[in-house]
């Protein structure tokens, strides 16, 4: 049978970092083909080249056996490609049918400006049958449940006859029961004919439902397998990867004196009862899903979101539970706590400072007199930062939106030092970032937890959460579910305990 | 020190100043006469203290609508302070400023407590600052108020108005509270990344409060200008003031994005805008163009703010392609 959609030697870079080396892959009608990966594999960046978000550096792509270039998502809507983001893209307080015909309303053939409300939603209403949804094309998208949603988005993606339908990671906010009845019309889909490709990191969801399995690593396709020919211990290994190919540079400074206790924490968004004790020059990993509470576990301990239960407390001093709970990241940074966002644009950098101005916005205390800032000590005390962080020189006088991701980050990793923290969670620190850059930012930890600090660490990425970590604490549905010795655990256990959804 | 970042170039503003200079200068005949040169001071003095008050909202990442209309209430106030209720000169002025800060104080609360949009706050204040003040005196002007206050504005040390002083003394603390304090930064953090600011422990909320008082402030004092200027009070003084000093802060280099600008720059601007309307007075354009060409800078103005990245990248590849040179790359490391 002739592939619908095949990549020979697509490979996309961007600065520093190749996110798909070299794939080939082949995509036939009517099959539902799961692609896994951890994050950072490369998985997105396909999805992106073959949804027109990103031109591939090099290699081809063939549609049905011609080669065809997907300049713009426009042109990849034309040649039957239907992706459905994470984010729904449906308009809230529009009918279903008005989302699904949005953008390209019918016209009447008697009238020609005036719209033509029956036909869409005859066709609607036909177009969901067809998909086995039971919706009523009237109702507002603002009153469905997200799953509900979710199918009308696949309902809006295909009514435009589509040939491939890629879902990236579609499940992420559903229940078990949703899931079952959305992959019920997912393979309904491809029985008519229609290719699918199912992205998502519930490798059981995964395994249970596709025809074949691609999974990625590093940017490289390393198994490409029908799922009847592998199993879910394979898939996770293979995710994981067999061999250490980063050199992670750890140094064991673990002591005993308590540094920060959290009990029985909870929030109204995500946390749902964590405790954990951080020691002095302990790295405190938090393992678990994008979703699954270990943002929000930082969050709290930041004074973003406020606690409900429980209390935070450091240790040897007076409770500083209620000076965190009723607080703002003012009171945590005054208490010794600095938090390295995961989204270092949105939430971390100034573009419109440079270096230096980035680096002592969170104490600008330290430098002031009175409420004047002393420009000198300023320079000089960023400059000593700088230095000591092998940041380049520029940063300096120019504005940090020039540097390179990983400047950027020892940017704001510099700014939590000079605020004279002494609790640092770093959320995802080296994503986005080259290797090299990494490596440096791993001797940082190990500066750190030298210098008596603790560390929480945040990672997708478990071979990092492992090597880097003393503790583990396994994140799941906002709870710590599980709390290990680094050294007492392997990849295997921990990717188990964190890809594979139990079903309770 | 380089403060290359926080702070915009100067230059352009004065170019533009320069420019416009020359081109009223050239055309007419008038433009360089002790008279001219006096009057445009005296205008330039309101809008530019105004115009301070703009640009530290618009560095924070708001905008400010009702500075006009704030100048008509107060000097309405001010008036009724001196001539009715014959509150000595140095507490009513005072108090005005205070009032001022206090309508800052409305803007601001209602902008970052309450979370409505700058924009829609501040044009509500517009409306209902000029209705309190048709609500003094009957909705009449009221006319020599108070004849030192008038010294205070027109007395001269060697052929220079008192005004000027006072207008560099405001730019001097502005640019000083800008660069030099940590209410200045804060501001620049919160406008260029309020998210960020959140996360740097900044209360975001204050501070934008806080540049909205102070643009009160600056109103009140604008409007102490304003009522010396012409000994009196009238519900019409302001009106389109908040265009030209918005403007003047635009001009002067202020992002409306939040974040980037420059007070002393400001000054620049307003003094551009103030040049333009007064060569179009000297060559007696009829008021109805002013307000079309006035509104063009501005247009212009934003344009510029809004494509300043891709112009300059166009004029470097094209300075490139004719020194046979790339560009600067950005640095990494």
């Amino acid at each position: 049978m002739q592939p619908l959609w095949e990549l020979a030697a697509v490979t996309k870079t961007f600065p520093g970092v190749k996110a798909m080396d070299a794939v080939d892959l082949a995509i036939y009608p009517g099959e539902v083909h799961g692609l896994v990966g951890e994050n950072g594999s490369g998985k997105s960046t396909l999805v992106k080249c073959l949804s027109g978000v990103h031109q591939p550096t090099s290699g081809r792509m063939y549609l049905r056996g011609r080669p065809t270039v997907i300049h713009d998502p426009f042109v990849a809507r034309y040649l039957g490609i239907a992706t459905i983001f994470q984010e729904l893209s449906l308009v809230p307080n529009m009918t279903v049918a008005e989302n699904i015909f949005l953008g390209r309303l019918l016209r009447r053939k008697d009238l020609g400006i005036v719209v033509d409300w029956a036909g869409i939603w005859d066709r609607s209403r036909e177009l969901l049958e067809k998909l086995g949804i039971h919706l009523d094309p009237g109702s507002l998208v603002s009153e469905l449940s997200v799953s509900q949603q979710q199918t009308v988005e696949i309902a809006k993606a295909l009514s435009l006859d589509a040939s491939l339908l890629i879902m990236d990671e579609p499940t992420a906010s559903l229940g078990l029961d949703e899931v079952a009845r959305l992959q019920e019309i997912v393979r309904n889909l491809a029985r008519q004919g229609c290719a699918v490709i199912y992205i998502s990191h519930r490798l059981d969801e995964v395994m249970g439902l596709v025809d074949v399995v691609t999974v990625m690593k590093d940017g490289r396709i390393v198994a490409n397998e029908k799922a009847t020919d592998i199993d879910l211990n394979r898939v996770v290994s293979l995710m994981i990867g067999g061999d250490l190919r980063t050199h992670y540079p750890k140094e064991r400074n673990m002591t005993p004196e308590v540094l920060l206790l959290a009990e029985g924490i909870r929030t109204d968004r995500g946390v749902r009862g964590a405790s954990f004790t951080l020691h002095r020059g302990e790295v405190l990993g938090l393992a678990g899903l994008i979703g699954t509470g270990r943002t929000s576990i930082a969050k709290a301990l930041f004074g973003i979101e406020q606690l409900t239960a429980g209390q935070i407390r450091r240790a040897s001093s007076a409770p500083v539970a209620r000076q965190l709970r009723l607080g703002s990241p003012g009171a945590a940074i005054a208490s010794g706590v600095a938090l390295l966002t995961e989204d270092r644009k949105a939430t971390g950098l100034f573009m419109n400072f440079t270096g230096v101005h980035n680096v002592s916005i969170a104490r600008l205390s330290r430098i002031a007199r009175h409420g004047i800032l002393r420009l000198r000590s300023e320079q000089s005390s960023a400059q000593e930062h700088f230095e000591a962080l092998r940041i380049t020189p520029t940063a300096g006088e120019r504005s940090v939106q020039f540097l390179s991701g990983g400047n950027q980050q020892k940017v704001i990793i510099a700014r939590w030092i000079f605020s004279q923290a002494d609790v640092f969670i770093l959320d995802e620190p080296t994503q986005g970032i080259d290797v090299g850059a990494k490596v440096e930012v791993y001797n940082l930890i190990n500066r750190l937890t030298r210098e008596g600090k603790g560390v929480i660490l945040i990672s997708s990425d478990l071979e990092e959460l492992l090597a880097i970590s003393d503790t583990i604490c396994v994140v799941r549905d906002g709870r710590i579910v599980e709390t290990r010795a680094a050294d007492q655990t392997d990849r295997t256990y921990l990717a188990e305990r964190v890809f594979v959804r139990q079903a309770v | 020190m380089a403060r290359k970042v926080t702070s915009s170039s100067i230059v352009g503003p004065v170019v533009a100043t320069a420019v416009v200079t020359l081109l009223v200068g050239l055309t007419t005949d008038r433009f360089f006469m002790v008279e001219n040169l006096r009057n445009l001071a005296l205008q330039v003095s309101i809008v530019s203290l105004v115009g301070i008050g703009s640009t530290l909202v618009i560095i924070s990442g708001g905008i400010d609508l009702s500075p006009g209309s704030a100048i008509a209430l107060l000097t309405m106030i001010l008036a009724s302070f001196l001539k009715f209720l014959h509150i000595p000169l140095g507490l009513a002025v005072l108090a005005t400023v205070l009032i001022g800060a206090g309508l800052g104080l409305w803007n601001g609360v209602l902008t970052s407590y309450l979370r409505i949009p700058a924009f829609i706050t501040t044009v509500a204040s517009l409306s209902i600052f000029r209705g309190f003040a048709f609500m003094f005196n009957l909705g009449s002007p009221i006319f020599s108020i108070s004849d030192s206050l008038t010294q205070v504005f027109y007395n001269t040390i060697g052929g220079i108005p008192y005004v000027l002083f006072y207008v560099l003394a405001f730019f001097a603390v502005a640019a000083f509270v800008m660069n030099y304090t940590e209410l200045g930064r804060r501001m620049y953090a919160v406008g260029g990344n309020a998210n960020a600011a959140r996360y740097s422990g900044i209360n975001v909320k204050r501070v934008v409060m806080l540049s909205f008082v102070l643009a009160g402030v600056m109103a009140g004092f604008g409007s102490i200008l304003m009522a010396a200027r012409l000994n009196s009070g009238s519900p019409n003084y302001g009106v389109g003031m908040e265009l030209s000093a918005i403007a003047a802060a635009v001009i002067g280099g202020a992002s409306l994005q939040g974040g980037k600008g420059n007070v002393v720059s400001t000054l620049f601007g307003a003094l551009t805008i103030t040049i333009v309307q007064n060569g179009l007075n000297l060559h007696a354009v009829e008021t109805s163009v002013q307000g079309v060409v006035i509104g063009l800078i501005i247009m212009l103005a934003v344009f510029i703010d809004m494509w300043r990245v891709e112009m300059w990248s166009g004029v470097s590849r094209w300075a490139g392609r004719l020194f046979g040179r790339g560009r600067p790359q950005e640095g990494r490391g």
